[in-house]
């Protein structure tokens, strides 16, 4: 099984608007790949021009060591998922999935003996008689499921399968989807705007924004380093909590990017990759659950807030917190759910500065930078 | 009085004028051929008084001109209904790949279907005239000899076929069109995925897919081509001998030239008893497309 490599790819559509730029990946065999972003990115279209649906503008498509970007959809040996299912309304279940089969000329009892085990592995046997129409949005998802399965694709390549189901539906189908990659193994590249679904579902993540690449990494790779500004403020809910601080020395050789309401002393081993910013803005990101109640490690820096809400969601508490600058953005802080303070009041939160992200005030992107991914 | 019953009374005062005028103009017309139909009613004695139950009805089934008039109606609808189909399809398939100018040639397109059927049959029987009309004109610099297109029946039925064609071919297309545009695109890309070409799309996509819109456009197409009179009024009256003599204007000369109004009444109802069922299923049918 091949990897799929994706070598400055673009798409320009009339008046030369580039969907997508320069879009250059590889994505590994076997592996779960997920392509996340707003609407918009060029994410549905790049899934689009590997599958051979959309043509490619500039650059190079390999599957394995053949360009294929010439190559006919039906050759590319893919199977994609389209976002609405594109179930075929007049044929029935069975028909659907004998699609493909029976344009390929497969015979009769093959046919059957494939569509028979398919349909076991996704519970659609008792289904193979109803027409579309008289299928749940769940069974649907099913069905093509089951279309692109009987395919046996080098790469199955899903455009947000899961964006049509409910919340409920769509938990178990995330659940679904990992087990039946597991159990066939072979290349996932999914393409969804839901930061939940990439998180929980990939080996590997790209965010696109713009038509270009931004990151590429595992799930903790992005959520913990995440390469710029965007990235940070896209990935989580709630997102990365950014502030404008400005940098300075603290008098004792350190330094420390400070706000009204938070001074942040860098730790040791940072403050060389920092020092080109001192006396300039920077932006710091903290994860709401890096934000705590009590002071928890000997290094921990004060952060004070004046509580704006308190959201209790069970096993947690959010609370959202103005620093005394009124300008300021708003701060979320995880908090465990036995929290609770009256709206109004002033909080001191304490953060570990080791776990504080720094970001170029100008440019949005991180400091240090993360190593570039190159395809 | 209740506001309910209010709502009601009101709702009955404005619906009034309205049902008023539609049982006036098309109600009292269909009773009063109904009731008409089984009575000697002539124009020479225009009165009610002489009830002849059925026999209107058993001589207009006995006479041999009505039946080939039926006849003749069959094959001019099953001939401009299956020829404007397969032109129109071709048509509105071909429109619906253009990408640039579409409202362009939808206008052109219509043009014909905004002309009244008289001004078309009078248009055409100009240029179809043996020795003063284009048509000839330019057969004969091409070296074909004059043909006699409205007067020789061996041509004057095809020649009808055609201008109605001509007129009504544009309905067709731009239904078709517009179902074909309301297609979903995925189905094809699916289709595509899975290897179909232009081909297997057409039939195991596109068909099935515009099913509904075929059928609804052939049963309007069909019920309205049942009923063509001013075409034939206007370019043979019927002729020559009865080629193109379609029911409608039968019924027409049975009642305004032979002044036999009873009889021409038990025609009609005939023609009415044809037509009501297709149409009664068409509305079914578009009911339960809606309603799915």
């Amino acid at each position: 099984m091949p990897e799929i490599r994706l070598d400055r790819v673009s798409k320009l559509y009339a008046g030369d608007v580039p969907a997508v730029s320069e879009v250059s990946l590889t994505i590994r065999e076997g592996e779960f790949f997920v392509l996340l972003g707003p609407s918009g990115c060029g994410k549905s279209t790049t899934l689009r021009m590997i599958a051979g649906l959309e043509s490619i503008s500039s650059g190079d498509l390999y599957i394995g060591e053949r360009r294929v970007n010439h190559v006919d959809p039906k050759d590319r040996d893919l199977a994609f998922v389209f976002q609405n299912y594109a179930l075929f309304p007049h044929l029935t279940v069975l028909g659907n999935l004998e699609f493909g089969m029976r344009l390929r000329r497969v015979g009769r009892a093959e046919r059957t003996a494939r569509v028979g085990e398919v349909a076991r592995m996704l519970g659609l046997s008792q289904l193979l008689d109803r027409k579309p129409s008289q299928l749940s949005g769940g069974q649907r998802q099913r069905v093509a499921l089951g279309r692109a399965l009987l395919r046996e694709p080098v790469a199955f390549l899903l455009d947000e399968p899961l964006s049509n189901l409910d919340a409920k539906l769509r938990a178990s189908m995330r659940t679904e989807l990992v087990r039946l990659h597991r159990r066939v193994g072979r290349t996932v590249v999914h393409v969804t705007h839901d930061q939940v679904e990439a998180m929980t579902m990939a080996e590997r993540i790209c965010i696109m924004n713009d038509g270009r690449v931004i990151q590429v990494g595992t799930p903790m790779e992005v959520y913990r380093n995440p390469a710029n500004t965007f990235v940070a403020g896209f990935l989580a809910s709630p997102p990365m909590n950014l502030v404008t601080t400005r940098m300075r020395g603290d008098g004792m050789g350190g330094l420390v990017a400070e706000a009204p309401g938070l001074v942040i002393p860098w730790p040791e081993p940072e403050r060389s990759a920092y020092a080109p910013y001192r006396d300039r803005e920077v932006v710091v990101g903290i994860r709401a659950e890096d934000l705590r109640v009590e002071a928890h490690a000997s290094t921990a820096a004060p952060v004070d807030v004046e509580v704006v809400a308190v959201e209790a969601l069970g096993p947690e508490v959010i609370l959202v917190g103005a620093l005394p600058d009124m300008h300021g953005p708003e701060l979320s802080a995880r908090l465990p759910p036995e929290y609770t303070v009256p709206v109004g009041t002033m909080q001191r939160l304490w953060v570990d500065p080791a776990r504080v992200r720094l970001f170029d005030a100008d440019t949005g992107t991180a400091v240090p930078p993360p190593t570039p991914y190159s395809g | 009085m209740s506001p309910a019953a209010r709502d009601r009374v009101f709702g009955y005062a404005m619906a009034t004028p309205g049902l008023a005028a539609m049982l006036a103009v098309i109600l009292f017309p269909v009773l009063f051929t109904i009731v008409t139909s089984t009575f000697a009613f002539t124009l020479l004695n225009p009165r009610h008084d002489q009830f002849v139950g059925l026999a209107n009805y058993a001589a207009a089934l006995a006479s041999a001109e009505f039946r080939h008039a039926l006849l003749v109606t069959l094959g001019f609808v099953v001939a401009v209904v299956l020829l404007e189909f397969l032109i129109g399809f071709a048509v509105a398939l071909a429109l619906n790949a253009v990408e640039r100018g579409k409202s362009a040639y939808y206008a052109i397109l219509l043009f014909p279907l905004m002309m009244n059927p008289v001004v078309v049959g009078l248009i055409w029987r100009m240029f179809l005239h043996p020795s003063l009309g284009i048509v000839n004109y330019v057969l004969s610099s091409a070296g074909v000899g004059a043909v006699d297109w409205l007067g020789d029946p061996r041509h004057a039925f095809w020649t009808v076929v055609g201008v109605d064609i001509w007129q009504q071919v544009s309905f067709m297309v731009v239904l078709l069109l517009a179902g074909l545009s309301a297609l979903p695109r995925e189905p094809y890309e699916a289709a595509r995925m899975e290897g179909a070409g232009a081909v297997r799309a057409f039939l195991h996509v596109t068909l099935p897919l515009m099913r509904p819109v075929i059928t609804v456009t052939l049963l309007i197409r069909l019920i309205f081509a049942v009923r063509t009179y001013d075409l034939v009024y206007i370019m043979t009256r019927g002729g020559p001998g009865q080629a193109t003599d379609l029911v409608s204007y039968f019924i027409y000369r049975q009642a305004f030239v032979s002044l036999d109004i009873g009889r021409a009444c038990a025609m009609a109802v005939i023609l009415l008893l044809i037509v009501l069922p297709l149409t009664a299923w068409l509305h079914r049918y578009m009911r339960s497309l809606s309603a799915a």
